[in-house]
Parts: C-alpha cells; sequence; structure tokens
C-alpha cells in the first residue's frame, strides 16, 4: 500500500512550519513563502486549520485543461504538472478548493506534488496535522480519527 | 449516338466499342480544331463555330460531295495539338492536313475551298522553321516538330472532342479498364504497373507500382485515391493540355488505380486557375456515372468508384502532397511536417495513394499495351515518354512528348526549332521554378530522371525554359527566388527566411554592390534550406541558384569584380550610349520618357547619363543601331551576334 | 494506445545506448535522458510542428553504410537501431545558419540573441528585417489557442511576410495563454489599465472576487471554460485564494 497525506485539521496550531517548508522545496531563489502550495488558517480568531490539495480522484483542474499537462504519477499518486502546460489558468480558476495557482513571477502554474513522495510539510508538521503514512496515525483514538477524517476528497488518493 | 449509354456489363461496353468504331468506318473526312490552351486565347472556339456555321449553311453541297454531315464527314474541337506556336491549328483526317495561324475569317475559305474541293490553302500551311527558306509543309507528320514525338500520354490529347464519350470509346477508350476487371487480379494490375517502371510524373519520380503496392500493404479498410492536377509551374501546361484535352483517360486510369488498390472514393483535386479542365472533367464524370462506369456498380461487377473533383487551394505549394490532403480536408494547405509517409496516413490519417495526371494517363496505355511495351521505351531506369511544355526562348512552343533519354539538344533545337532569331542558345531551365539551369555543354545529356538530377537540375513536373544570351543568369535566378518567396509556404526558418536573405544577397549582386563573401554566403544558405527545410518546395528552392553558380560563375563574378553584367540586364549595371555613327534622326531622343537624349536634326545625339533611367527605349528604336549597352566600361550590345548555335 | 507507447526500442543518442518508449520524438527521449537539443517551436504540450528546424539532428542505421541524414528531433519518431548524433559538425552548422537567420529576423530578441551567442553568432551576417518584433513564427501561440478551443489566433499571408494576427477579434477570449507561453515574448499584454486587460489590439473587462478584490479572468475566459469544461460557472467565480480559505473553513466545520 502507498503512502497518503492524512489531514487531521484540528491538530493544526497554525504555526506555518508547513509553508515554510513547503516554499523552501519549491521556490527557487528569493524563497518566496506567499507561494507555498498548502495553507495553515486561522479563523475568526481562533479556528485553526490546514489545506493543501486533495489530489482529487475526478479532479476539476484535469477535466478543465485542455492539454492533458496535469497527470497523475503513478508513484506518488499526486497529481503533477507537467511541461505539457500552456499556462491558460483554467485549472486555478476551476478547482472548487483552490489548490492550484499561478505564479507571475516565474509564469507557471504551481500546485502540491507532494514532493516527489516526501512531502515537507507533513516532515516538518510538529503537531502531526499532516501525516505522509499508508495508515491513518495509529496513536489516533479510532473514534476520534472518524470524527476528524470525514473528508471524502482527503480519503480519496488512490489507494495501492 | 444513343444520348444516354448504360453498361450493364464489360461485353456490353465492348459490344458499343465495335458498333462505334464500325459506324465510324464510313467516315472519310474529319476536321480537328484546336482548342487548347494556346489556342482558343487566339479564337480557336470562334473559328469552330464559325467553321460549324459553314458547314451548317452547306449542308446539301456536302451531301452531293459524299460528305454528308455526321456520317461521313464530321468538324470537332479537341485539346492541344501541340504547335502552340502555329496556333490557331485545324487539322484534317485522314489526310493529315495541317492549318496554322488560322483566322475566324477563314473559315468559310476552309470549308469551301478544302472541305468540298479538296484545294489547300497555300497561306495557311505551316511555314517550316527548320531551314532558313521555311519551306511549307502540308502535313503535320511532316513536320519534325511532331515527326520526333512519341505520344502516349498525351495520345489522344489533340484527337479526340473531350466532351465525346463516343470518341473515346473508338480510340479504344476503357479497353484497358475492361482488360484488367475481366482478366487481371488487383495485383496483377498493381505488378504489371511496377514491371512497366513507371515513375511518378509529378516531380520526385517515385515508382508508381512501389508506391501502390506499399499503400495496399497497409492493414486499413480504406484507401484513398487522388489524381494531382495543381499544376503550379509558371509555364507548365501538360497537365492542363490532358485535363481538357482527354479527361476520359485520366478517370480511366484513376478507375484502374481504384481497382488495383480498392479504393472506394477518389479525389481530382485541379488547380483554381483551370476552370475548363474543371468542366470537361466534370462533364465526364456525370456521363460516365450514367453510363455506369462510376457509381456503384461498376460494369455489373460490384466494383464502386466515386469520384469527386476539388478546387486547388489556389496556390504553387498545393500541389506538394501533404498539403494537398491539407487543403482536401478543409484546411490550410500548407504542407505539414512530418516522417511518415502519406501512403500509409494521408488524407484523414488514413492511406492514400497520389498521383499525377500524366502518371494516372499513362496507366491504360501500360495495361493495354503491357508493361514490357512500356518498359521497351527510353532507358532502363526510366521508363516510357515524358511530356514537356516548351517555353521561352525556342521557335516552337508548345507540348511536346518524347521518349525519355532524349537529349536536350533534341527537345530544343530538333523538336523546338532552335532558338528564336537564331541567337545563342545560353541555358535552359528544366524543372519548374524550382529547377535548375543548364548550360550549353549540358545539351548531350539525356532528359531523364536521374541524370538530371545528378547535374543539378531536375525532372520536375515537365517545364523546360529556355533562354538566349539576352538573359543574365543573376538576373534569372532571382526571378526564380522572387517566385519562391511568393509561393513559400512560411512555416520553416530555412525556406522563409533563407529565400528572403538569397533574394537580398543577389539583389546586392544584381545592383553591383556584391562582394566575394556573398557567395559564400548564398552556397552556406543554400546549403542549409536543401537539406533542413520542411518541404520539397524549400528543399529544391536553391536549385535554380546553385545550379547558375555552378555553371556561370564568370557571370557572377564579372557582377561582383568588374560591376559588369555581361548580357546587358541588371540596370544598374548597365548605361546607354550613343556611338559616333549616329544620324541623327531625332527618334530616340522624342522617344525618350524623361527627355535625357538631346541633339539636333543630322547631329550626334547624347544622352544625359543623370537623367537616364536605363529604359532601354532608344536602344530599341534606334533605326541604325548605333546605340550601345555598356556594362563595365565595355560594350555588351545584345545585337550582331553571329549565329553560333550547336 | 498506451500499450503501444510501453514498447522498446533501442536507439543510441552521442553514443549512448538508450532504451526509449516506441513512439516518442527523438527529442522526447533525448530530453528525458538529460541530452540538451536546442528547439524553438516544440511545446511538450502540443503537436509538434517542426517550424523552427533548430532541433536538427543527424540519423544513420547500421545498414545504411555510413550514410547520414538530417532530420527534425521533434519530429522523427524513435526506431530500433537508430543512430543519433545531436552534435556533430553538419548539426551545428545548420543550427547556425538557422540562428543567423532568426537573428536577422528579430535582432532584438533576447532569446535569439543569447542561442545565437552558444553557436558563436554575435550580429547576423545577413540583412535585418526593418521594423523587426520579436516573432519567430513558431506558432506556438496559434496551437496554445486552439488546444483552448478559442482558436482566435492564426497565421496570415505566405512566405517571408507571413505574420500571425487575430483575425476576428470577437474570437479571443483574452486569457493570455499565447503571451505567457510565447518563447521570445513577442505578444505583448497589458493588465489592470483602468482596472481592463489588453491584448491582441482588444479591451478586455475583468471579473474580480467579491471578497479579496483578485482579478479572477475576463467574463469571455470564465464563460469559455466553464462551458468546455461543464463544470458549474460558479466554480469559475472566486479566486483561488479565497477558496482555499474557504475549504480551511469547511475542514473546520466538519471537525467542530
Ligand atoms: C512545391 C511543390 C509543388 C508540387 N506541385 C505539384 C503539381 O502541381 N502537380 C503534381 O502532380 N505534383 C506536384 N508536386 C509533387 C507532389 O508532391 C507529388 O510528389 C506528386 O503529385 C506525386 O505524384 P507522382 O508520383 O505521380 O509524381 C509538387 C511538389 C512540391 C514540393
Ligand atoms: S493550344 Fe493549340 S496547339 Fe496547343
Ligand atoms: S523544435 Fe523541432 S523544428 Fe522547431
Amino acid at each position: 500500500m502507498s503512502k497518503r497525506l492524512f489531514v487531521t485539521p484540528y491538530r493544526c496550531t497554525d504555526c506555518k512550519n508547513c509553508e515554510v517548508a513547503c516554499s523552501f522545496v519549491h521556490t527557487r531563489n528569493p524563497m518566496k513563502p506567499a507561494l507555498t502550495r498548502v495553507r495553515a488558517y486561522t479563523l475568526m480568531g481562533e479556528i485553526k486549520s490546514v489545506v493543501l490539495c486533495l489530489q482529487c480522484e475526478d479532479a476539476a483542474c484535469q477535466t478543465v485543461c485542455p492539454t492533458g499537462a496535469l497527470t497523475r504519477n503513478p508513484d506518488t499518486g499526486a497529481i503533477d504538472r507537467t511541461d505539457a502546460c500552456i499556462l491558460c489558468k483554467a485549472c486555478t480558476m476551476a478547482c472548487p478548493f483552490g489548490n492550484i495557482h499561478f505564479d507571475p513571477a516565474y509564469e507557471e502554474i504551481v500546485k502540491c506534488d507532494v514532493c516527489g513522495g516526501d512531502p515537507a510539510c507533513a516532515k516538518y508538521c510538529p503537531t502531526r496535522a499532516l501525516v505522509w503514512a499508508e495508515e491513518p496515525s495509529p496513536d489516533l483514538d479510532p473514534e476520534e480519527e472518524i470524527e476528524v477524517m470525514p473528508l471524502p476528497w482527503a480519503m480519496t488518493m488512490p489507494a495501492k | 449516338m444513343s444520348a444516354a449509354l448504360s453498361f450493364k456489363n464489360p461485353e456490353a461496353l465492348l459490344a458499343y466499342a465495335e458498333k462505334v468504331k464500325k459506324y465510324r468506318q464510313q467516315r472519310t473526312m474529319e476536321i480537328r480544331v484546336c482548342a487548347g490552351p494556346g489556342c482558343i486565347a487566339r479564337g480557336g472556339r470562334e473559328i469552330f463555330s464559325a467553321i460549324k456555321a459553314t458547314i451548317e449553311k452547306n449542308k446539301k453541297e456536302l451531301k452531293k460531295k459524299n460528305l454528308e454531315v455526321g456520317v461521313k464527314f464530321e468538324a470537332k474541337c479537341t485539346g492541344c495539338h501541340g504547335l502552340c506556336e502555329a496556333g490557331p491549328v485545324v487539322t484534317f483526317e485522314p489526310s493529315k492536313l495541317f492549318y496554322s495561324k488560322v483566322k475566324i475569317k477563314d473559315a468559310e475559305e476552309i470549308v469551301e475551298k478544302t472541305v468540298l474541293n479538296d484545294e489547300i490553302i497555300k497561306r495557311l500551311l505551316f511555314k517550316s522553321c527548320d531551314s532558313r527558306g521555311g519551306d511549307l509543309i502540308k502535313k503535320y507528320t511532316d513536320i519534325r516538330f511532331y515527326a520526333l514525338q512519341t505520344k502516349v500520354a498525351l495520345r489522344n490529347v489533340g484527337v479526340v472532342d473531350p466532351s465525346n464519350l463516343d470518341d473515346f470509346i473508338a480510340e479504344d477508350g476503357f479497353k484497358a479498364f475492361v482488360k484488367a476487371l475481366t482478366e487481371m487480379s488487383p495485383d496483377d494490375v498493381i505488378e504489371e504497373i511496377e514491371k512497366s517502371g513507371l515513375r511518378g510524373r509529378g516531380g520526385a519520380g517515385f515508382s508508381t507500382g512501389k508506391k501502390w503496392r506499399s499503400a495496399k500493404r497497409v492493414k486499413q479498410d480504406r484507401v484513398w485515391i487522388i489524381c494531382n492536377g495543381d499544376e503550379g509551374d509558371p509555364g507548365a501546361f501538360m497537365d492542363r493540355a490532358i485535363m481538357e484535352g482527354d479527361p476520359y483517360s485520366v478517370i480511366e486510369g484513376l478507375l484502374i488505380g481504384a481497382y488495383a488498390l480498392g479504393a472506394t472514393d477518389g479525389f481530382i483535386y485541379v488547380r483554381h486557375e483551370y476552370p475548363l479542365a474543371v468542366k470537361h472533367l466534370q462533364m465526364a464524370i456525370n456521363t460516365l456515372e450514367k453510363a455506369g462506369l462510376l457509381g456503384k456498380n461498376i460494369l455489373g461487377t460490384g466494383m464502386t468508384f466515386n469520384l469527386k473533383i476539388s478546387r486547388g487551394g489556389g496556390a504553387f505549394v498545393c500541389g506538394e502532397s501533404s498539403a494537398l490532403m491539407r487543403s482536401l480536408e478543409g484546411k490550410v494547405g500548407e504542407p505539414r511536417a512530418k516522417y511518415i509517409r502519406s501512403v500509409e496516413k494521408g488524407l484523414l490519417d488514413q492511406p492514400t495513394v497520389l498521383n499525377n495526371v500524366e502518371t494516372f494517363t499513362c496507366v491504360p496505355a501500360i495495361i493495354d499495351k503491357g508493361s514490357s511495351w512500356f518498359a521497351s521505351i527510353g532507358p532502363k531506369s526510366s521508363t516510357g515518354t515524358k511530356a514537356f511544355s516548351l517555353v521561352g526562348k525556342v521557335k516552337n512552343t508548345g507540348l511536346v512528348e518524347v521518349p525519355m533519354g532524349r537529349t536536350l539538344r533534341e527537345i530544343i533545337f530538333d523538336i523546338g526549332g532552335g532558338i528564336i532569331d537564331d541567337r545563342p542558345f545560353k541555358a535552359v531551365q528544366t524543372g519548374g521554378p524550382s529547377g535548375g539551369c543548364l548550360p550549353v555543354d549540358k545539351l548531350d545529356l539525356p532528359v531523364d530522371f536521374d541524370t538530371l538530377s545528378r547535374a543539378g537540375a531536375m525532372m520536375g513536373s515537365g517545364g523546360m525554359i529556355v533562354m538566349d544570351d539576352r538573359t543574365c543568369m543573376v538576373d534569372i535566378a532571382d526571378y526564380f527566388i522572387r517566385f519562391l518567396i511568393g509561393e513559400s509556404c512560411g512555416k520553416c526558418v530555412p525556406c522563409r527566411e533563407g529565400l528572403r536573405q538569397v533574394h537580398e544577397l543577389l539583389d546586392r549582386i544584381i545592383r553591383g554592390d556584391g562582394e566575394l563573401d556573398d557567395l559564400k554566403k548564398i552556397d552556406r544558405l543554400c546549403h542549409t534550406m536543401e537539406v533542413a527545410s520542411l518541404c520539397a518546395l524549400g528543399k529544391s528552392a536553391p536549385y535554380p541558384v546553385t545550379s547558375t553558380i555552378k555553371y556561370f560563375r564568370d557571370e557572377y563574378m564579372a557582377h561582383i569584380e568588374e560591376k559588369k553584367c555581361p548580357a546587358g540586364v541588371c540596370k544598374s549595371l548597365v548605361k546607354y550610349d550613343i556611338n559616333k555613327d549616329c544620324i541623327g534622326c531625332l527618334i530616340c531622343k522624342k522617344q525618350c520618357p524623361v527627355d535625357a537624349i538631346s541633339g539636333e536634326n543630322k547631329k550626334l545625339h547624347v544622352i544625359d547619363q543623370d537623367k537616364c533611367i536605363v529604359c532601354g527605349i532608344c536602344y530599341e528604336v534606334c533605326p541604325v543601331d548605333t546605340v550601345d549597352i555598356i556594362s563595365g566600361g565595355e560594350i555588351v550590345n545584345r545585337r550582331e551576334l553571329e549565329v553560333v548555335n550547336p | 494506445m498506451p500499450k503501444d507507447r510501453s514498447e522498446k526500442v533501442r536507439v543510441t543518442i552521442d553514443g549512448r545506448s538508450i532504451d526509449a518508449e516506441k513512439g516518442k520524438s527523438i527529442l522526447e527521449v533525448a530530453r528525458e535522458c538529460g541530452i540538451e537539443i536546442p528547439s524553438l517551436c516544440y511545446h511538450p504540450g502540443l503537436e509538434s510542428f517542426g517550424a523552427c528546424r533548430l532541433c536538427v539532428v543527424e540519423i544513420t542505421k547500421p545498414g545504411w553504410e555510413g550514410w547520414k541524414k538530417l532530420v527534425t528531433s521533434c519530429l522523427y519518431p524513435v526506431e530500433e537501431e537508430l543512430i543519433i548524433d545531436t552534435r556533430s559538425e553538419e548539426v551545428r552548422e545548420n543550427r547556425s545558419v538557422v540562428l543567423d537567420l532568426l537573428l536577422a529576423r528579430v535582432p532584438e530578441s533576447d532569446v535569439i540573441r543569447q542561442l545565437a551567442a552558444e553557436y558563436g553568432i554575435h550580429d547576423t551576417s545577413y540583412t535585418k528585417r526593418e521594423d523587426a518584433d520579436t516573432c519567430i513564427m513558431c506558432t506556438i501561440c496559434v496551437r496554445v489557442c486552439d488546444a483552448i478551443g478559442a482558436n482566435a489566433i492564426a497565421t496570415l499571408s505566405r512566405g517571408p511576410d507571413k505574420y500571425v494576427d487575430v483575425p476576428d477579434k470577437d474570437a479571443c477570449i483574452g486569457c493570455l495563454a499565447c503571451a505567457l507561453s510565447c518563447p521570445t515574448n513577442a505578444i505583448p499584454f497589458e493588465e489592470f489599465v483602468n482596472g481592463k486587460r489588453k491584448i491582441w489590439g482588444r479591451e478586455f473587462d475583468l471579473v474580480y472576487d467579491e471578497i479579496s478584490h483578485e482579478p479572477i479572468g475576463t467574463p469571455e475566459q470564465i464563460d469559455h471554460f466553464a462551458e468546455k469544461s461543464g463544470l458549474p460557472k460558479e466554480y469559475f467565480l472566486k479566486s483561488d485564494k479565497v477558496r482555499k480559505k474557504e475549504t480551511a473553513v469547511t475542514f473546520a466545520r466538519v471537525q467542530f
């Protein structure tokens, strides 16, 4: 069974480690935190939550892409943006979760690629709000787990 | 004969052919009025109408003379007779009498004298240009222009009335198709074509049999068959003459091809500027559909073949196979870069056989007379005959067909009658706009695919432009490059940018600003164009330049080093001067458009070089030839040349 | 034909033996192995066009008795036993001439100047085009626009006079993909001039996100993409950042 990203939003403390890690991995010199693919939020002053690409099974970004530039990577399970991209930005407009962006400086489309199979965000998440694993975290209470993992999108990573 | 012909089976067609031939045997006189491209332009059609009208008037008279119209006597309008120079042409069968330069007002005289009283009208006879005296020649078979030709592709052009199926059937039309249908398997047909050694007449000279075989090998349900009648070469009109003058032969070739390949649909792609070809082909298709020779269940054999005409995209490059197919698909007619041959993936990505008009026209002849007959004509590697349109500074311009392997000299001097005004021959350009120019010492080269391309020219589709000493080779190279600039599709860099720069460089040389280095630059550019261009247009575009540099290098050098145009053509390098023999007649002074000539009656005239625009009018009008063309400090007059033709 | 794709053929590129996927072009295979072949009109997302002729390579085969052939690597499919030379004298010569020609066409283009310099060309040996822009006629814009389905850009005229333009201004959806994909930045556009976008001589309104006031795209673009994809139009009316935040809210709501 291959690994997936498990998201447990309520564990997030909005420490922004994930954002820093992500932009560190993905943006070239100079590092641009604004271009992080993962975002942590503090909502209404207190609720924290973390969001990143859900790598949807039936993805809107893929549907709308005219050149088939967004392809599922069989090794990581992520939808990768390839060189076939023609920068029409249809995907950024179509993603219902706002998880694919256009970088005007480098003129390219950016999205989460799970760092090629070793996502930095999960690696540096101190509270295990993001976990890269084959199974949900064993130290989680199964009761709790059901509570926190009801998101169908997060679970739709192709399980091999 | 019967208006709505329809043949239920091959036997019915053969029986009908017998009937037509028998009926025709009663015919004792036939008049053929040429309505080929050249003769139409000079009133061929009107002459035909006038003759027809006169015949109508003299119907009774004719009957009395045992020339009953429609039975024993017929006048018809045919395709090009070939000797366009002498047009409008009217010939008589079976006497083979040949009238040239006929005018409308001659019609009555022709009927009254020649038809009714067997009297020959001397003034209309062809004046031979072979000897200085200009003998009058009665029969066309005695004219060297005709005597030296062998007609295969043009066998019916100028013989049959293109709108009359009976005429075609009387000339053994569809005999070959019936033979293929009834006696041969499709593979037999392909083998026969392959054995004949027939190579495509459209330019590249690819073996037709091989092409058909490889298309057949592709495992696909559908094969397309297309006839390329785009003929965009300036000055070429072989395919036009065939399509206009003998449309049924083209269609018979296509039918045989369709039978061999199992094709059910075909196209004839006709150049946009050939409305008459479209008309004649369409008439032929309509007639054949009614006659059961096109459409479903052809001759009751179950064979289906639908043939459509498509009007060309109006550009030279549309004749290139991938561009043609794109144009047929309704897209812009531009060549497509690909490394997959169209016999595998052509029209709509299905296997497609594309052949030239002349190629298809040869097919029935091969099937009828056998591959060994065809292969016995011409050298082994280039069998059969080839039609050429002979144009330029040659006496007998027109359409000729000769066995492959004849020398350029035979074609230009024996058939063509030599250079106009017996001036010296300078070069012949073969192969259309992107062909090469060959000089005097190549005149004895046999004309076949391989020899020509080895010499730096090419067979192309069969255009032949003859040039005399008044042609500047740098100027002519630039002329062809300019033509190609207008026709390049502009897709790939070497062709689009390369042509522009070659033109710039040639233009510099012509202006007198050329440097030695420019020749090297041209060489380099031409090489890249040849190897790196996308389609054959770009690949062959450098030939006019490379061949002239190769064979007329001294002329380039004269332009560059001495700033001299030896032919006295390039305006920037030429000036006009009046020499001391001037008789002071004032003619040039009056004609000069910019008043650059001063002088009084009976006094030496002088050209003001600052005002002169080098138009050459004074040179043309001077009654005593005292205007000199000066280039590079030397007189390079184009007159007073000893006749030194080889 | 996914099965066909996985079929392998053995080729040699610059002396390296490579197992290549059948059906791929020489250029694709070479790049996958880190062998760089320069190209201008090739785009991985579009059908190869073969216009710039910069990607030429020399090929031969064991049976060819030393005979070599120059081909465009972006089009030529790999074949068994193919021996490819991407750096031969002939290859360099023809690339140099092509770049020299392009430099004459677009003397102001930095991209071409840089490429030419790599081949030792610092000034063109030919006549520079007057009033030159930086378009090299690679037609990537035309093909991009076709891929998007707007079909607004076309090549017009022939030969050296050929140029790209938008003959029917109404067909353009103002998405900027052409300008962003152009290798020589030859398509000028302006953003946010009085809240509008300008390209191909036409002015487009911009749709702004109601909350963040970020620009999303032109109304034409939104309609076009929504219609093409069959996705609800509402999807397209918010900026990606706003939507991301909304996703965070959804996430949070699910757990509390
Ligand atoms: C620029 C260009 C123009 C051409 N024009 C013609 C044409 O007018 N007629 C023709 O038959 N072939 C033309 N050809 C050749 C065709 O591409 C093709 O080779 C030919 O029709 C094949 O028929 P064949 O095998 O009977 O010669 C042209 C080729 C090029 C490159
Ligand atoms: S057109 Fe009449 S002979 Fe050619
Ligand atoms: S990249 Fe291959 S021809 Fe332009």
